[in-house]
C-alpha cells in the first residue's frame, strides 16, 4: 500500500513539473488572452488560434493615410502632462479581421530600459486615443482577412510624446 | 550599391556556416557543440513560437554561455516590441560575446527604440572592442558608421552627423549604400545649403532613385526659384510613391521618411505658382 501512495505521489509530482515546463511560454510569445475583467466581450477573432504579426505581410504597420495620418491623430488629441518622467510605453492589442481593436496590454520603461510607472494621466489617455484610433488596415492572406497583434510605443519625454513606434 | 549586395551574400553565407555547430567541436569546445547542436533544432519553429523558445532554453541550460541562443531568444520580444523582456535577453549575449552582438544592439535599440543615444554608446564601444570595420546593421539597409550618424542628427548634433557620413563616404570610395547620399542631402537641406544638398540628391538619383529623394530635389529647386524642375520633380516624386519606390522597413520606419500626404500637399502648392 505504501509502495502504491509513494507511486501516486511520484506521478502526481512529475506531472506536476511537466505541466510546469509546458506552461514556461504562451504558445506564441507576446500573445494576449481574453481578459473579461479588462477586455471588450463584444471584440471577437475571426481566428483566435492564429493571430498574426504586424509585420508578417513584409507591409509594416498598415494606417489609411499612412503612419503620419496616425501620428497626426494622436497629437492632436493628446494633451501633453506636467512632469518630468521620460521613457517608453508600449501599448500592445489586436486588430481583428473587421479591422477593430481591442485586448489593449501596457508595458511601461524609464530611459535605462527598466520597469517604470507613469503617471496614470499619461496611461489613461494614450489608452484612451489608441482605442479611438479607426483607420486600421485590414490585413489579408490569401484574400482571407486575418487578426493581428499591433503595438504602438510613444516616447514620452517630460510628459510629451516625441515620437511614436513602430 | 555593391557593398550591400556583398553583405547580404555574407549574411546568408554566415546564416548557413553558423549552423556548423562542428566548429565547436574542433576548438575542443564540447559543451558548446552539444548547445549548438540543441539549438539547431530550434531553426523547424517560428521565431515567436514557444518550442523554439523551449529548445533554446535546452541548449543554454547545457551551455550557460552559448550566447547565440541568448541572441536568438531576444528577437521575438524585439519584434514584438517588449523592451523590458529584449533588453534583458541581449544583455546576455552582449556581457557573453560583446564582438558579435554589441553592435547588433546598438543598431536595435534605434530601429526598434529610437534610444539615439544608448545606440551612440553601443555602436562607439563596438568600434573600440572591433578597431576595424564595425560592418552593417541586420536589415542590411546601413552602414553601423551610418546609423550612428543617423543618431547623432536625432540628438541635435547635425554637423557630426554630417562629418561621420562624410568621411565615411571619402574613406568608402563614395559608397552609396541604400541611403547614404539621401540622408547627407536632407542634413544639408536643413541647413539651408540647397546646391550642395541638390548635389548629394542627385547621386541618390543615380543609385537608387526614390519617391522621398524626387521629393527634396523638388524643395531644393523651389528653393533655388527654378519652379519648373520643382514642379516636375514634385510630379516625379508623386508617381515614383505610387509606383511602390519609396522608403519601407516592415518592422519600424526610415529616419527622414516623406510620406505621400506630403507629396501630395506640395505638389498642390506647386499648382499654384
Amino acid at each position: 500500500m505504501k509502495k502504491i501512495l509513494l507511486m501516486i505521489l511520484l506521478l502526481t509530482f512529475y506531472f506536476c513539473k511537466k505541466e510546469e515546463k509546458v506552461n514556461k511560454y504562451p504558445n506564441s510569445i507576446g500573445d494576449i488572452t481574453f481578459n473579461a475583467e479588462k477586455d471588450d466581450s463584444n471584440f471577437v477573432l475571426c481566428n483566435k488560434n492564429n493571430v498574426y504579426q504586424y509585420f508578417n505581410d513584409g507591409r509594416g504597420l498598415g494606417y489609411e493615410g499612412e503612419k503620419l495620418a496616425l501620428i497626426t491623430a494622436v497629437k492632436e488629441k493628446y494633451k501633453p502632462v506636467k512632469t518630468t518622467q521620460s521613457g517608453l510605453i508600449r501599448i500592445r492589442f489586436i486588430v481583428n479581421c473587421k479591422g477593430e481593436t481591442g485586448m489593449f496590454r501596457i508595458i511601461q520603461m524609464d530611459d535605462n530600459y527598466e520597469a517604470f510607472s507613469f503617471d496614470k494621466k499619461i496611461i489613461n489617455r494614450l489608452l484612451k486615443i489608441t482605442k479611438e484610433l479607426s483607420g486600421w488596415v485590414i490585413k489579408q492572406r490569401k484574400d482571407v482577412a486575418l487578426d493581428y497583434y499591433q503595438y504602438l510605443i510613444f516616447k514620452i519625454k517630460e510628459g510629451e510624446i516625441v515620437e511614436i513606434l513602430p | 550599391m555593391k557593398k550591400v549586395i556583398l553583405y547580404l551574400f555574407l549574411i546568408t553565407f554566415f546564416k548557413v556556416a553558423s549552423q556548423n555547430c562542428n566548429a565547436y567541436k574542433w576548438e575542443g569546445n564540447l559543451k558548446k557543440y552539444e548547445a549548438c547542436k540543441k539549438a539547431k533544432e530550434s531553426e523547424y519553429y517560428y521565431q515567436f513560437n514557444h518550442k523554439y523558445h523551449e529548445i533554446l532554453d535546452e541548449a543554454i541550460a547545457i551551455d550557460p554561455t552559448y550566447d547565440d541562443a541568448y541572441w536568438a531568444k531576444s528577437i521575438a520580444y524585439l519584434k514584438s516590441g517588449d523592451f523590458l523582456s529584449w533588453k534583458k535577453i541581449i544583455d546576455e549575449a552582449v556581457d557573453l560575446n560583446p564582438k558579435k552582438h554589441l553592435g547588433y544592439r546598438g543598431w536595435c535599440r534605434y530601429q526598434f527604440f529610437r534610444d539615439y543615444k544608448g545606440a551612440i554608446k553601443d555602436i562607439e564601444e563596438f568600434q573600440k572592442i572591433i578597431k576595424g570595420d564595425v560592418g552593417y546593421c541586420q536589415n542590411g539597409d546601413y552602414h553601423l558608421l551610418i546609423a550612428k550618424a543617423i543618431c547623432y542628427k536625432a540628438i541635435g548634433e547635425k554637423e557630426k552627423a554630417i562629418q561621420i557620413i562624410e568621411t565615411y563616404l571619402e574613406k568608402n570610395d563614395n559608397e552609396s549604400d541604400l541611403f547614404n547620399f539621401y540622408h547627407l542631402g536632407v542634413l544639408y537641406f536643413e541647413k539651408g545649403n540647397y546646391k550642395k544638398a541638390l548635389k548629394y540628391f542627385q547621386k541618390q538619383e543615380v543609385e537608387n532613385n526614390l519617391a522621398e529623394n524626387q521629393y527634396y530635389i523638388s524643395l531644393c529647386y523651389k528653393a533655388l526659384k527654378d519652379f519648373d524642375a520643382y514642379k516636375k520633380k514634385i510630379e516625379d516624386s508623386e508617381k515614383m510613391y505610387k509606383e511602390g519606390y519609396f522608403m519601407r522597413d516592415p518592422y519600424s520606419y526610415h529616419y527622414d521618411k516623406v510620406y505621400l500626404s506630403q507629396i501630395k500637399k506640395e505638389l498642390k502648392k506647386s499648382k499654384q505658382i
